[in-house]
């Protein structure tokens, strides 16, 4: 059964936007209801990103994470495989585990010593004795596991909803986008050791719909970071000809076909140089144009709540803390093969552009914040936001999947972003969510399809 | 990950007053150029091979044995020599730096300092605590506390900063932002 919405009647969502006219309602960043009915339409439903294969490699390696606003543990297994539970114990509900990362054999809850194997099943507790013949059958009162566990390329998502489609199904096309971030290099990817989290006073969607589309406030709302990385010189002037958002079912990356820029500022020379050596080969691997779309100024989002960074190599969810906060927490992905001196020159450039005292992403807060607060007036609430730019400039591109729209200034991927926020929270199940993108590439691996005229 | 036994040396107590009362006068110094942006006097205190470190922490139990305190290859919010921490005050300079216009008001507050002497007579370690406030805008306000282990080199008879440590006091930092100084 899915996670049942305990919840009364809902609104119709698609009455919050315009998405043929291109405007989007305050209140979905705003309505603590609204809020509500995110946790159990999208966050209780899709597929969240949990961790990267690299953070727990050996049995009993854990993390704990967020899902929606449900604690969770994610645990490596002694047979490789990764289980992740409930952080909340059977017995009053308190936390089991208190660290953002470890390896344990077993979590033990601090309140009445009730304990739990790293596969969450209930193995004993404190002054069992007590417990006589029929009072508890152990097998019952396991952590309460999610739904469905799998992973893409290293990364590990789950869900708390077994009635939803596959990991595969759920990313569907985009995933021809995302072998360009994780497998343009044969031994895939990795995180770099660590985590950084921060706290952001705005609405998660702020993040989500920078992230997949709005290259237009790189060159404003960066301009300064821009310039510090830069050697006093502004952003490059965007190639709109040949520049693309690409939307498959509310996943969104936008993109140059220039191939550097991402790198570019990230400010490292060394790194520079790896991608150009090693561009070749991606270019075998993952043919000509995702050789060039990774690497080019670009960003990405994975619905819900996932965001990267191709080329500068942060990673990060935005995690929903109530409609007025987010929670961000920040990774940084390389490729395995590197030497480390190329990955702690990379950790050192995402440090000094995307992490909280870096000299983009500094910016980038305020205006969320203000983006946000500003809705507490409930006349403010009531306008419209503007989401037009681009709105006539559908393409159908022969080499790519997913709807397509061409410049890369446009607000196409956060409409359909938008656009299928709706759909999640109008869907009683997943039969009844539109598949707006139908899928071309379901079943097959996307790495060795060069092109959609190969596909 | 390579793991650097990085800034773990240790130093005996100075005595000498006059020693202990320059090296609070440079720290105080310090602070107050961070609380007037005045950052390129605030670098100049700085020897040319600086190492500005301040990890990010996260939290573990006590038996985990992760190095998080040494280890440069780690997440970091800063892990900057002169150069780097140069380009983040360039940011400031470009006039487009919005979200410190209007200015930012900052304070910043040392204490528990403590001096060490080395086996190098022009060096020494030196501990203190920090209470950085700042507030902007209307009710924006951060308050940041933590430790800081440092390394000062005399340089032509200048005590200058050769390596800083900051340990943040926060899991998740409870800010949008680290456009701050330690």
């Amino acid at each position: 059964m899915p996670i049942e919405n305990m919840s009364g009647p809902r609104p119709d969502y698609s009455r919050y936007m315009d998405i043929e006219k291109g405007w989007v309602d305050r209140r979905i960043f705003a309505d603590q209801a609204i809020y509500e009915q995110e946790l159990y339409q999208i966050f209780a439903r899709c597929w969240l990103f949990l961790a990267h294969d690299s953070q727990i490699p050996k049995p009993g390696d854990f993390i704990t994470t967020h899902m929606g606003e449900d604690s969770v543990i994610v645990v490596r297994q002694k047979d490789n495989t990764v289980k992740a539970f409930l952080n909340s114990c059977t017995h009053r509900g308190n936390k089991v585990c208190f660290a953002d990362a470890g390896n344990s054999r077993r979590f033990v809850c601090n309140y009445h010593g009730w304990s739990f194997d790293t596969a969450g099943e209930l193995t004993g507790m404190h002054e069992e004795y007590c417990y006589e013949e029929g009072d508890i059958n152990k097998a019952d009162w396991g952590l309460k596991q999610v739904a469905q566990i799998d992973s893409y390329k290293g990364l590990i998502f789950a869900t708390f909803d077994e009635t939803a489609p596959s990991l595969e199904t759920f990313l569907g096309d985009f995933r021809w986008y995302l072998d360009a971030l994780l497998d343009n290099e044969e031994g895939g990817t990795e995180f770099v050791g660590g985590t950084i989290k921060s706290v952001i006073g705005a609405n998660w969607k702020f993040g989500v719909e920078n992230f997949i589309g709005d290259a237009l406030h790189a060159g404003w709302t960066h301009d300064s970071g821009c310039r510090a990385m830069n050697n006093g010189e502004p952003f490059p002037p965007v190639d709109m000809q040949n520049s693309f958002h690409a939307s498959v079912n509310g996943h969104g990356w936008e993109f140059g076909m220039e191939g550097v820029g991402d790198i570019f500022l990230l400010g490292r020379p060394k790194v520079m140089e790896y991608y150009e050596r090693i561009r070749p080969q991606m270019a075998k691997r993952l043919g000509e144009v995702r050789s060039k779309i990774f690497g080019s100024v670009a960003s990405a989002s994975i619905f819900p709540n996932v965001s990267f960074l191709p080329g500068i190599h942060t990673f990060r969810t935005w995690n929903p803390k109530g409609p007025y906060e987010l929670e961000l927490k920040t990774f940084v992905i390389v490729n395995k093969e590197m030497a480390e001196e190329i990955k702690d020159d990379i950790t050192k450039g995402v440090m000094c552009t995307f992490g909280p005292g870096g000299a983009f992403e500094m910016d980038d807060g305020e205006n969320w914040e203000n983006c946000t607060t500003v809705n507490r007036g409930v006349v403010t609430r009531q306008e419209k936001l503007h989401y037009g730019c681009g709105i006539s400039r559908k393409i159908d591109h022969p080499d790519m999947p997913g709807t397509i729209y061409r410049g890369q200034y446009n607000d196409s991927n956060q409409r359909l972003f938008y656009q299928r926020w709706a759909d999640m929270m109008n869907a009683q199940g997943w039969d009844d969510v539109p598949e707006r993108h139908k899928s071309q590439l379901n079943g097959r691996a996307t790495r060795d399809i060069p092109s959609m005229k190969k596909a | 990950m390579s793991i650097v036994a990085y800034f773990k040396e240790e130093g005996t107590a100075a005595t000498s007053v006059e020693l202990i009362s320059e090296v609070e006068q440079r720290l105080y110094r310090e602070m107050r150029f961070l609380d007037d942006e005045e950052y390129r006097k605030w670098t100049d205190m700085m020897t040319a091979d600086v190492h500005y470190f301040m990890p990010g922490i996260e939290t573990r139990y006590r038996k985990d044995k992760t190095d998080q305190m040494n280890d440069l290859s780690r997440m970091a919010y800063y892990n900057d020599n002169l150069e780097e921490l140069g380009k983040r005050i360039d940011r400031l300079e470009t006039g487009t730096a919005w979200s410190e216009d209007p200015a930012t008001r900052y304070c910043h507050i040392i204490s528990n300092i403590e001096v060490e002497t080395t086996a190098n007579p022009d060096e020494v370690l030196v501990y203190s605590n920090f209470l950085v406030y700042r507030n902007r805008l209307e009710r924006d306000e951060d308050t940041l506390i933590g430790n800081r282990k440092d390394l000062w080199r005399r340089e032509d008879g200048v005590l200058k900063l050769a390596r800083r440590r900051i340990l943040l006091k926060q899991n998740v930092l409870i800010s949008k932002n680290m456009n701050v100084y330690f």
